[in-house]
């Protein structure tokens, strides 16, 4: 299926934008407030470095 | 811009405080019945108020400087001053709330108490006057219900209230109205400590650090700046305290606390007659599941029901689990409790789609029995290269005419698919296929499951239709389908399985299960040397490892905390749930038990790795103590038990969107270009950038019995976040022809080994227990406060993972008669070690 070049045209180019715009968009997010984790709060978020808002004095 | 006001919230280990909180700040911080949750102060905007900031405390018994949710609170109350106090207190057990009640009191704040749990305290029929407490205290009282959010915000705005009189009213030299608790001689003394110390504290707090010097709280006395004159003369009056009362200055104040607290409980606090010298519900339910012998096997049974429910065939987790992998996120369902039968034209029309599943496996199984029996006969005679391996375009009619096969029908539980009869060891049903049979059967088509029945396409299904439609090219779709939402969606598949493990725990944990768990453990711990204050961080890794190397903050002793972060995230935490979701879903269907061993197995390494390790010189060393209230049972609300669930699975999900989409883009360029950045096509997958970073860390795996580079790549992958793994073989699976990808990954486990399932299981042994997540041991690296340590804490878990993963693996071939070999006699050697580590004399080593 995949072979060579990759074929292009509008839709796809469309596509692999909205891809890199979701892309960028968690990197972003998790470089700027962390990963987050199962307790549903976010390290970088927290006053203190490394916190979480499981265990920590933050609000995500 | 005016100053905000700040109000400390503090009260004993589990008396509600951070559910209070929540519901004052409308924050959604973690709550725990039991202590060291809240191992730091957490601020929050009271809701309705911009300019008041609440501050939750750790819950303490006292203002010691023992332990480091002491030093966090009493500095903070103490030093940094709060401008009024709002003590949540537990009603149900008042009187051992109002010893720190009381040490609060003696800090000249304005305060007021908030007796907690009132609706329990009126179920059970006692009655407390608020009003002779407040008296003897000299603060407002109030009762709430922080659960049912009852009061809490009068209690809050009352103290607003006060803090803002406070704060106009404050001038210097104002000397507090506190309570005076203690004995004549011992006031005596208090008040010449007072006269000693004035102007070296702010006034207010005078009493309160007078006691402190009393009882010869070394910080204190240092901190003030004693002169050695003035030190001796105050030791003559606290001496003379000791003579008279007989006894040393600290258990003087600590037993005249007390003292006053029992008559003061005399006059206000009326139990119900019918309850004293009673058992209550939860005394009852506690001989049962703290008892001596019961209470493991109640614990293992409560995880057996657990994974049960989320992993056993037919069972709630599994069904859900199989809507959501093969419709929901991929192709599509039927709505169910209705008719599917065939709307269109055709061989189906007006047939259910089960039984037109059930025909087009027969007739694809005469099919292939026919090309079968066709493609024998025309080999007949020539050498193996010439034979014809696929169906030729054009049948010789005439040689066709004289084959008639034996049909074979059985279908396999797994797949649903036909097997063939030496395969299967029941007796088959069999038929003729001649010809005709075959030409009939090579017209039917596999049903198109959209034309039976109300059929809502799945969300896999809708993207590539979407696709198809903006007639996107080939390679961004794969890009999209496969690689961006393969990943994702293998990920969110397993959400009902997580989410029946987190509402379990959450239901658990609010009913005050989870408390008992903790002594259980430390029961059994300690007969190793260990403390339960270790297994707390353990309980709370059960939903994420971060936060559980962080609570270890709460052990004091440096050994026991350090042993703590290594061992916390041995706990499968809900990450990791996903590969055992996966695995149990792939391999185990039938063996769901083996999902609750691998909780099992946490465990026994937490126990084993922390007797091993106690036994050097780094960890050796007494158990310290480890204080538990075990809080009456009660039946969680809906609420609470969502709230806990909730906000476990947001972060699951939030990281299916975070982590593993861009980590699965990644991969999948990785997987589809070669070295060159030349786009490769399916079959030249071998040529790829993540073939080959597989290939050259998959020998490393050969002795586990996942030794190939998808496996490889899997576990590496891991490291970015647990569940990528299962993402990752989703990926891989995805590139692959034909079924589903769940076969696909048996197909990988089945290629690399003869024992595809000892293989399946090494690789979620492995997966499990060696490092957790980045994330994870970045923490680990910052808690264990040196690079020294974090490498070690690696270190260890990768030892403990690997030597499991090669022991089940290697031990469990030997068993199933694989034969013995070099591997096998290094998991003997290695596990022998282990069990040395274990069983040798401890090094006596005081700390």
């Amino acid at each position: 299926m995949l072979k060579g070049e990759v074929e292009m045209n509008v839709s796809s180019l469309v596509v692999l934008v909205v891809i890199g715009i979701f892309f960028a968009l968690a990197v972003w997010r998790v470089a700027k407030k962390g990963a987050p984790c199962e307790c549903g709060g976010s390290r970088k978020a927290c006053s203190r470095k490394g916190g979480c808002s499981c265990c920590d004095c933050c609000e995500d | 811009m005016s100053k905000s006001i700040k109000i400390a919230l503090a009260g004993n280990p589990n008396s509600g405080k951070t559910t209070l909180f929540n519901a004052l700040t409308g924050s959604e911080q973690y709550v725990g019945n039991w202590p060291g949750v809240t191992v730091e102060k957490k601020d929050g905007i009271l809701s309705g108020h911009k300019d008041v900031v609440i501050q939750d405390l750790p819950g303490i018994y006292s203002l010691s400087p023992y332990s480091i949710e002491e030093k966090v609170s009493r500095r903070f109350l103490v030093e940094e001053g709060p401008d009024a106090i709002l003590n949540i207190v537990d009603g149900t057990n008042i009187e051992r709330n109002l010893y720190f009640s009381t040490q609060l009191a003696e800090l000249g704040l304005p305060m007021v108490m908030a007796v907690n749990m009132m609706d329990v305290v009126k179920k059970n029929g006692d009655k407390i006057d608020f009003e002779k407490i407040a008296k003897a205290l000299r603060c407002e009282v109030v009762g709430i219900s922080a659960l049912k959010n009852e009061g809490g915000m009068e209690a809050a705005e009352k103290v607003v209230e006060m803090a803002k009189k406070a704060v106009v009213e404050k001038g210097p030299g104002k000397l507090p109205d506190v309570p005076h608790v203690f004995s004549g001689s011992v006031e005596h003394a208090i008040a010449h400590i007072e006269e000693s110390i004035q102007g070296k504290v702010p006034l207010r707090s005078i009493r309160w650090y007078a006691i402190k010097v009393f009882e010869r709280d070394r910080e204190i006395i240092k901190k003030l700046e004693i002169g050695v004159g003035e030190m001796k003369h105050i030791e003559e009056h606290i001496r003379d305290c000791e003579k008279e009362l007989g006894d040393d200055a600290e258990s003087i104040i600590t037993s005249q606390r007390y003292d006053f607290i029992k008559k003061l409980m005399d006059k206000s606090l009326a139990l119900n007659e019918t309850r004293k010298d009673k058992a209550t519900l939860s005394d009852k339910i506690d001989k049962f599941v703290t008892h001596r012998i019961l209470a493991l096997p109640i614990f293992i049974l409560s995880l057996c029901v657990m994974w049960f429910l989320a992993v056993a065939e037919h069972g709630p987790g599994t069904v859900l689990t199989d809507w959501a992998n093969d419709g929901f996120l991929a192709d599509g369902w039927h709505v169910p409790f209705t008719t599917h039968e065939c709307r269109a034209e055709g061989k189906y029309k007006g047939m259910e789609f089960e039984d037109a599943q059930g025909e087009f496996a027969k007739q694809d199984a005469s099919k292939s029995a026919w090309e079968e029996a066709y493609l024998e006969k025309i080999n007949e005679g020539k050498s193996d290269d010439d034979k014809v391996e696929e169906m030729p375009e054009e049948i010789d009619e005439k040689v066709a005419a004289t084959i008639v096969a034996k049909g074979v029908f059985v279908e396999d539980e797994e797949t649903g698919e036909p097997i063939a009869k030496e395969d299967n060891e029941d007796e088959p049903d069999l038929w003729d296929v001649d010809f005709a049979a075959y030409k009939e059967a090579s017209e039917w088509e596999e049903p198109d499951p959209s034309q039976f029945g109300v059929w809502v396409p799945g969300l896999g299904a809708l993207i590539t239709d979407a696709l198809d439609k903006a007639g996107v090219s080939d390679t961004v779709k794969s890009l999209v389908v496969d690689g961006a939402w393969g990943g994702v969606a293998t990920v969110l598949g397993f959400v009902p399985v997580i989410f029946i493990v987190f509402i379990f725990l959450a239901f658990l944990e609010d009913c005050g299960y989870m408390a008992r768990v903790a002594f259980i453990m430390d029961r059994l711990l300690r007969r190793f040397g260990l403390s339960g204050k270790s297994f707390i961080p353990m309980l709370i890794g059960k939903g994420c490892g971060v936060p559980a190397v962080m609570a270890a903050r709460a052990i004091e002793n440096e050994r026991a905390r350090r042993m703590t972060v290594i061992l916390a995230t041995f706990v499968p935490c809900g990450a990791k749930t996903v590969i055992i979701a996966m695995f149990a879903a792939l391999f185990f269907r039938e063996q769901w038990y083996v999902a609750a061993l691998m909780d099992v197995i946490g465990i026994a390494i937490i126990i084993l790795g922390g007797i091993a390790l106690k036994k050097t010189r780094f960890f050796a060393g007494e158990a310290s103590s480890f204080v538990l209230e075990l809080p009456a049972y009660h039946m969680p609300t809906v609420s609470g038990v969502w709230h806990h669930t909730w906000n476990r699975l947001k972060g699951y999900v939030l990281k299916a969107g975070l982590i593993i989409f861009p980590a699965c883009v990644v991969l999948w360029f990785v997987m589809h270009f070669d070295w060159s950045l030349n786009l490769l096509a399916d079959e030249e997958i071998e040529k790829s950038i993540l073939h080959d970073l597989g290939s050259w860390i998959a020998w490393m795996f050969e002795p586990l019995g996942f030794g190939s580079w998808q496996g490889a790549a899997a576990s590496v992958s891991a490291e970015i976040a647990k569940e990528q793994a299962t993402a990752t073989l989703g990926l891989v699976a995805a590139n692959m022809d034909g079924a589903t990808t769940g076969s696909h990954i048996q197909a990988l486990f089945a290629s690399v080994s003869d024992f595809p399932k000892l293989a399946a299981l090494s690789f979620m042994v492995f997966n499990l227990f060696v490092p957790p997540c980045m994330v994870a041991i970045a923490v680990t690296f910052r808690e264990m406060g040196s690079q020294k340590w974090g490498w070690f804490a690696v270190g260890f878990q990768l030892f403990v993972g690997y030597v499991l993963a090669l022991s089940v693996y290697r031990i469990g071939v030997l068993v199933a008669g694989g034969g013995f070999g070099i591997w096998t006699a290094l998991a003997f050697v290695l596990d022998a070690f282990c069990l040395w580590a274990i069983f040798r004399p401890g090094k006596k080593v005081e700390c």
